[in-house]
């Protein structure tokens, strides 16, 4: 059984220009113990998606949905406080500006010592001294060997990198059965991005956490992630193993992602054109009707005008009308490498 | 053939537009907007309405209850007062007073205060902070106690409170405006200006100035219903306007010795002031939070 | 932190001095004889002014007066009262703490009721509830204070009698001065009657405390309410929400205490207008502290009495200032934060 099961989630906003569908019916399956990969541009809905499974809506949001499974329980029909219950314990999230989650006027210590679970079999005057000592156990866990330190000081003062792993130890710290990461290593140095995706890997492999990892860089997840879903304009383009992804794209959106990671063979041309799609993702207020790829695409129709459903082919999910077959996949792969 | 739009129309509306739109959306605001014209009119031409003069004595109408009261009369819509002054009249002569000073004393050291604080904001360094900590010192003074400075050197009187209050609230005007001042040249786009070769005025008048308005237009606002408090509160201890005036504060004075007999003559000029400096206070606070979601 | 201190000291000397010599050339043209402006004594014999030519270097040119003059205040001179021929500091020290007294009962009362209200406030997410609520505080911060003060006085005084409206006690009580604050000194009294006159300084400290802490009430419950608002948009705040925490914990641990350090700085801007309210209070009230005493002061022509009061008044206001700028920086990592960046 799939640890989340979502169907056709709908998130409308409520903005100025009236309401816009910012995530239309988004489909996504994360099985327990994998790293599901979460790839869009920036303003395609990601954190949206992420809140939405989280259970933190904004205040101008109406969500819908045809199914939204935690584990055979339904989140739509929990009350708030169940929610509530499920964040703290079973879905943690991080995110992508670790900073600033932290409380500034609050040390960091005592912000790590709160979201420690209490050990219900002490007495409770033993319990604090015990969520103290297991803080110490999970900053070790998560990498960082001065934790005293690194307790007694303000957000402010501990880097980026330092900050994402204690916003990680608070996160595992509750044992959660999956882990939200939104964009956890934006705005990081290559090597801390690495050590926390290692951290991340680590834990999933030890632990068994399932993990949603949401980027902007394919080129990433395509490294630590088992399946991938692309996502475009709050619309799920594609999604499968990550493996026959990057072999067999069938989505041309998927493809041109594709086509957009650098190769450093050095057999493009000088100052050829970057095979990107033309024009640019378009404003919320103006999203077309129909595939949102519409406009842009290359293969696009006169039946694009209509939302081509998510078709299945084995365990390869995929929203096209037009999808790219097999043959000619392999054809367009060779041609272009 | 007709155009087709491919995409509905939208124009994004101007900062002006929206910020109407933000403002008039708030009731309250919009209230205090309209009962701010209505005083600005009869500071104006409340004289002319008036239907007697401030200082015509009814001695067959001394305390008279206001119209509604079983004992009031139409004749005297508000009451008189323990000399049989019509309150109604002369509430309409004080609006000019109490009112019409508050907008020239604000007016007044809103533009000192400008020039002072852009020179200030402009410099840097000790001159800067000079000029800073020496207005501290003036803010760290209470109206009042300023007021009763000035009125130790010249006596009180109208004319004095021009200056105790304008001296009390420039030093104000002078830091808000420093201090956005000081805030704006930190952020980028100023550097980019400079870089792009614009000089100090250029750089004051045509980058910084358009985004310091909203400090401006809500100083300015909190200036005048402060400086209405000040003047009818200096009025009230009879260090300011003098008896025989009907500035609302000293009205308030002046009907102290009648508030168990006939209370109506301290509780009208108060409900005055209250209104119209509630009425400045909500255009103030919709102003603001009109202003806000732009600078967002 | 040392070095910080020594900065907010040397502005607290910097704007001392400033405002010694405003006052300075205030004495000079105050519309009587240089001498008795200076020292209060009317006429005084030619060995006195002999002496005062001499304490206030008046034989010098204008720097040399304004050090005499800076000598004779600093060491505590202040003259003596035209009116009552006291010593102005004995004055001072007397009337000080009435003023202090009614002061700290006013904030109190305002911090006790505000914040919880602006907190409460915040959480509102109906529109009309929200306008409601900044409407009536915005009432109370319009409201001028003579006339609350009178309106109240009327109601509850006059017309029901339930609360004494003028003096800070009795007259039938005497009660010796310890402390100056007859709240506490009725306390510490070991008369017989110590208890009901207690109770009858509390009853006589209800109306003008609360008088004079409707202002602050306003302030506090707007600026707590704006504080809260923006910062549960915060990512904190969010993250706070995703590890499950309870609201009312959110609320408590990491908005408040975030919230009320623009609330601290909020009151620490209103001093001006509070010392202002505060002296009209106590003139309605007829409360025997310094706003009441300078009043008076000024209606006599008492320049010794009303250099020694705005003197005392603004020192006192410059010197909380400073101090609320520095708890402000001391409760507040992130200014610390600023403050290393600076160095």
């Amino acid at each position: 059984m799939p640890l989340l099961d979502i169907r056709n989630l709908t998130i409308e906003l409520d903005t100025p220009h009236g309401r816009v569908k910012a995530l239309d019916r988004v489909s996504l399956t994360i099985n327990p113990a994998e790293i599901h990969g979460l790839v869009g541009e920036s303003g395609s809905g990601r954190s949206l998606l992420a809140r939405a499974i989280l259970g933190i809506p904004g205040h101008n949001w109406t969500i819908k949905a045809d199914r939204m499974l935690w584990d055979g329980h339904n989140l739509l029909e929990m009350s708030s406080k169940q929610r509530r219950n499920l964040m703290g314990s079973e879905i943690a999230m991080i995110f992508q500006d670790p900073s600033s989650s932290l409380d500034p006027v609050i040390r960091v210590g005592t912000q790590l010592v709160e979201a420690m679970p209490e050990n219900k079999k002490l007495p409770f005057w033993r319990r604090s001294a015990d969520k103290k000592k297991t803080a110490k156990k999970w900053l070790h866990k998560v990498g960082i060997k001065d934790t005293q330190k690194v307790m007694s000081s303000y957000a402010w003062e501990l880097s980026e990198g330092e900050c994402q792993k204690v916003m990680i130890a608070m996160a595992i710290a509750n044992q959660p059965r999956l882990l939200i990461a939104d964009e956890p290593t934006n705005s990081m140095e290559m090597d801390t991005q690495a050590q926390i995706f290692r951290l991340l890997t680590k834990l999933n492999q030890l632990q068994d956490v399932s993990i949603l990892l949401i980027s902007h860089e394919l080129e990433t997840l395509s490294i630590w992630c088992d399946q991938l879903s692309v996502m475009y304009c709050g619309q799920i383009m594609e999604s499968g193993p990550t493996a026959e992804i990057l072999a067999h794209p069938y989505h041309p959106y998927t493809k041109t992602l594709l086509n957009n990671i650098p190769d450093h063979t050095g057999q493009i041309a000088h100052k050829s054109i970057m095979r990107t799609l033309p024009g640019s993702a378009p404003a919320l207020q103006h999203l077309p009707i129909g595939c949102r790829l519409g406009p842009r695409c290359p293969r696009a129709e006169k039946k694009c005008v209509s939302r081509p459903n998510l078709s299945h082919k084995k365990n390869r999910y995929f929203a096209c009308h037009f999808p790219y077959q097999e043959e000619t996949c392999n054809e367009d792969t060779t041609a272009s490498s | 053939m007709p155009q087709i739009k491919i995409y509905q129309e939208d124009e994004i509306p101007s900062p002006m537009r929206r910020f109407w739109h933000a403002f008039s959306e708030n009731p309250f605001a919009f209230a205090g907007l309209w009962t701010v014209i209505c005083f600005l009119l009869l500071a104006l031409f409340g004289p002319l309405i008036a239907p007697y003069a401030p200082e015509q004595q009814d001695p067959h109408a001394l305390l008279l209850a206001p119209s509604w009261d079983a004992a009031g009369t139409v004749e005297h819509f508000l009451g008189t007062d323990d000399l049989g002054r019509d309150i109604f009249s002369r509430l309409l002569h004080g609006a000019h007073l109490t009112f019409g000073m508050a907008l020239g004393i604000v007016l007044a050291s809103l533009a000192l205060g400008f020039i002072i604080g852009s020179i200030s904001g402009m410099m840097k360094g000790l001159k800067s902070s000079i000029l800073s900590h020496l207005l501290d010192a003036l803010l760290s003074i209470p109206s009042l106690l300023m007021a009763i400075l000035v009125v130790a050197i010249m006596g009180p009187g109208l004319e004095n409170v021009f200056w105790a209050v304008g001296i009390a609230l420039t030093p104000q005007f002078v830091r808000a405006i420093h201090q956005a001042i000081h805030e704006e040249l930190q952020k980028e786009y100023v550097t980019a200006a400079r870089l792009d070769g614009a000089n100090q005025f250029q750089i004051f008048w045509y980058v910084i100035m358009p985004n310091i308005w909203d400090t401006l237009i809500i100083q300015t606002t909190l200036g005048i219903s402060a400086a209405i408090l000040d003047i009818a509160a200096l009025g009230f201890l009879n260090l300011g306007a003098q008896a025989p005036s009907p500035e609302w504060g000293a009205m308030v004075s002046q009907g102290m010795d009648n508030l168990l007999t006939a209370p109506w003559t301290v509780t009208i000029p108060g409900i005055a002031i209250l209104c119209c400096v509630l009425a400045i206070n909500l255009v103030g606070d919709g102003l603001r939070s009109a202003l806000s979601p732009i600078n967002n | 932190m040392a070095r910080y201190l020594l900065r907010r000291m040397n502005l607290f000397v910097a704007t001392s001095l400033v405002l010694l010599s405003v006052l300075f050339i205030a004495t000079h043209h105050f519309p009587v004889e240089i001498r008795f402006a200076l020292t209060g004594i009317h006429a005084p014999t030619v060995e006195q002014i002999a002496q005062i030519d001499e304490d206030y270097r008046l034989e010098s040119n204008q720097l040399g007066q304004f050090i005499g003059y800076l000598e004779q205040r600093v060491t505590g001179n202040l003259g003596i009262s035209a009116t009552s021929q006291q010593p102005v500091t004995d004055e001072l020290a007397a009337v000080l703490p009435a003023s202090f007294e009614l002061a700290i009962v006013a904030a109190v009362l305002a911090l006790l009721f505000g914040i919880p209200l602006g907190v409460l406030a915040s959480m509102s997410k109906n529109k009309i509830t929200q306008h409601t609520i900044m409407t009536i505080t915005l009432t109370g911060y319009s409201i001028p204070v003579f006339w609350l003060g009178l309106t109240l006085s009327l109601w509850f005084g006059v017309q029901l009698g339930w609360l004494p409206i003028s003096g800070q006690l009795n007259l039938l009580y005497e009660i010796e001065p310890a402390t100056g604050f007859v709240l506490i000194d009725t306390l510490l009294s070991d008369s017989p009657y110590a208890d009901s006159a207690f109770i009858d300084a509390l009853q006589h400290i209800i109306l003008p405390a609360v008088t004079l802490a409707v202002l602050p009430f306003t302030v506090v419950v707007r600026s707590t309410r704006s504080a809260i608002i923006s910062i549960m948009d915060k990512t904190y705040i969010k993250a706070a929400e995703a590890r499950g925490l309870h609201t009312s914990r959110i609320v408590l641990r990491h908005a408040l205490p975030n919230a009320l350090i623009p609330v601290l700085k909020n009151l620490g801007l209103m001093l001006g207008t509070f010392a202002s309210y505060a002296m009209v209070v106590e003139v309605i009230f007829s409360w025997p502290g310094v706003g009441a005493w300078l009043v008076s002061g000024i209606y006599q022509r008492d320049y010794t009495v009303i250099q020694g009061g705005v003197l005392a008044v603004a020192l006192i206001i410059i010197f909380l200032s400073i101090m609320i700028e520095v708890l402000h920086t001391a409760i507040n990592p992130l200014s610390r934060k600023e403050l290393y960046a600076a160095n």
